[in-house]
């Protein structure tokens, strides 16, 4: 049977919205959708799939390349195998989609942002998207995809009628890998997300003896100093100032941008922003294409600049 | 502990324009630099802080052309304690096809190992596949962005990954296994020209990847490449540099951030 299994994401309750990116990519791929979920008291819309499979095991065990593959195996020797089976290009989706392309002998593309149904191609991102490649599996054959969150939602249609459920249940636990336990965050006096008003810095500025100098910009200002992921990761900035998938969203009234390229894990938590200002001295960074105001410079001399102008 | 560690010669393209030749045949990388994956750095330098402690040896491997050399002197300066490079002209777009070649080259040369590491992914193509991919074809337990490793005992490990948001979670996983390393897990050691230099005299061992054949297993193709569409875009601010921040302190007023 042709059809496109999608294993959706259930995080600590809660139906991920990005699963709507691969219900739409579904959708745009015209098969028949099978939507993968694990159990819990959380609610799905009903019709936005043909059938929803339930397995009988908590998101947590759910969620684990080698039980996922486990109870796929299940379905697949129900239904056969999909011609696409879709995750979502997040931190489970990342670690599902290739282990489980390799369980299955399955090529695999990830971080899908376009599909051209004419042409039956994926763009997938190379180079932080500064150049799409136009991919397709090898002989038409079946793939597995993981889908860029925001790209394909306003295809997800609503179908007329509430999906079929059925119930996978026999689901044997791997010893191999085993979940004990989710670890929150430490907690933080500053919260980004509550900022009228945040600037961001990323590489771009190079070593954290630059800090300091952004700090201060931001006191002039009245910003928040918050920054992109390498940031936090060379520890110039604590982890509770990053902006991104792995980090905060944020939606202030201002972001500006200092030295960030805009990867998509960046654009993600801070596209809704009221208004983006982004100064890069690369004319083709990608942040340009989600900003409202740009500024095409070295951001030391307009760091320094805008403190000139600000002290008078 | 024997940790096998990937590691990839990517083009630093941040900061580079980047030109498409050939009708869409090629992506000239003519002009731009190389630099050592980012994600590889952390991991080499999670591998060697582990052996550290723990005793064992680091193996530093590379699928590229020879100038790959690069990344291994680099995991030699490290701490690694041999480099191999599996030689292959053609770029592997395909990431299927790298883990098949990884493990026939595992096999043939019966690499000994406990564990191995690859980056979440890489910055040129971000494919974030290899280790997933080679994970299952070993029939070895998986995990990827890994962000701090919290205990080795001889037959589990107990790691924690990244999920989103800052949230993470605490996983067992039996030893041996394949991990995707994080950004932001350690602080990578600063190395220095010396140091490389002084690597350069450690041998490091040459394989042909045309020695290691990979059974036809369906795999994916590219078509072209082409240039990202354009989304409308931002206003650009021009003219001399106080003029250009002069407007941006406009805007700041204009939204109410700024007085
Ligand atoms: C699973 C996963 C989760 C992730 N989560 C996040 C996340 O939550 N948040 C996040 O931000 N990233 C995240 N990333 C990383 C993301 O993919 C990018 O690597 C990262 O966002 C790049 O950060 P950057 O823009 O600061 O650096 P780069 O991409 O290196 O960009 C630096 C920019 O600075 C510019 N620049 C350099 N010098 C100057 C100068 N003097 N003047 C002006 N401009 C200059 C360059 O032109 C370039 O555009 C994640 C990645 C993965 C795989």
């Amino acid at each position: 049977m042709s059809y496109a299994l999608i294993v959706a994401e259930v995080r600590r309750g809660v139906f991920e919205e990005r699963n709507l990116d691969s219900v739409g990519l579904a959708a745009l791929l015209g098969k028949e959708t099978v939507l993968f979920v694990p159990e819990g008291p959380y609610q799905i819309p009903e019709k936005i799939a043909d059938t929803i499979v339930r397995a009988k095991t908590a998101e947590e065990t759910f969620l684990n390349p080698l039980n996922l593959t486990k109870m796929l195996e299940q379905i697949f020797a129900g239904r056969g195998k999909p011609d696409y089976l879709i995750f979502t290009q997040s931190s489970s989706g990342m670690e599902c989609a290739p282990y489980s392309a390799g369980f299955f002998g399955l090529p695999v593309i990830t971080d899908v942002s376009a599909y051209d149904k004419d042409k039956g191609i994926f763009y997938k991102s190379y180079y932080s998207d500064k150049v799409f490649g136009e991919f397709k599996p090898a002989g038409g054959a079946a793939v597995v995809l993981t889908v860029r969150s925001g790209s394909f939602k306003e295809c997800a249609a609503e179908r007329s009628v509430a999906a079929k459920i059925e119930e996978l249940s026999g689901i044997a636990e791997t010893e191999g890998r085993v979940f004990i336990e989710y670890v929150e965050e430490e907690k933080s006096d500053i919260d980004i997300t509550k900022a009228d008003f945040l600037l961001s810095v990323g590489r771009g500025i190079g070593n954290k003896d630059e800090i300091p100098a952004y700090e201060d910009l931001a006191n002039k200002l009245k910003a928040v100093l918050s920054g992109s992921r390498p940031v936090i990761d060379k520890m110039w900035l604590p982890k509770p100032r990053q902006v991104g998938t792995s980090g905060k969203t944020v939606k202030p009234k201002v972001y500006l941008a200092m030295g960030i390229s805009g990867a998509f894990q960046h654009i993600a938590g801070m596209k809704d922003s009221d208004c983006i200002i982004a100064v890069n001295k690369d004319t083709e960074a990608p942040i340009f294409q989600y900003a409202h105001f740009g500024i095409i410079a070295d951001i030391h001399k307009v760091r320094d600049k805008l403190k000139e102008i600000v002290n008078g | 502990m024997n940790i096998l560690v990937f590691t990839k010669r990517v083009a630093a393209t941040q900061e580079e324009e980047l030109r498409i030749r050939d009708e869409g045949a090629a992506v000239d990388l003519s002009k731009v630099p190389f630099k050592i994956n980012d994600w590889d750095n952390y991991s080499v330098e999670e591998a060697v802080r582990i052996v550290e402690k723990e005793g064992g040896t680091v193996t530093a491997i590379s699928i590229g052309d020879a100038e790959s050399d690069e990344v291994l002197r680099r995991a030699i300066a490290m701490g690694a304690k041999d480099g191999f490079l599996i030689e292959s002209d053609a770029v592997m777009h395909d990431p299927g096809a790298r883990s098949r070649l990884i493990l026939n080259f595992i096999k043939k040369e019966n690499v000994p190992f406990d564990v191995i590491f690859t980056g979440v992914q890489s910055e040129d193509d971000q494919f974030g596949c290899v280790g997933g991919i080679l994970g299952a074809i070993l029939g070895l337990p998986y995990s990827s962005m890994v962000i701090g490793i919290d205990a080795i005992e001889k037959d589990h490990m107990i790691i924690r990954r990244e999920l989103e948001g800052g949230l993470q979670e605490r996983v067992k996983l039996a030893v041996p296994c394949v991990l995707s390393i994080q950004s932001g897990i350690n602080e990578p050691r600063y190395v220095s020209i010396m140091g490389i230099r002084k690597a350069s005299k450690v041998e490091r061992k040459v394989f042909k990847a045309a020695d290691y054949p990979a059974e036809n297993a369906p795999g994916i193709e590219i078509v072209r490449w082409t240039y990202p569409a354009k989304k409308g875009g931002a206003t650009m601010l021009a003219g001399e540099l106080d003029v250009m921040c002069g407007q941006l302190l406009g805007i700041l007023k204009e939204k109410g951030v700024y007085q």
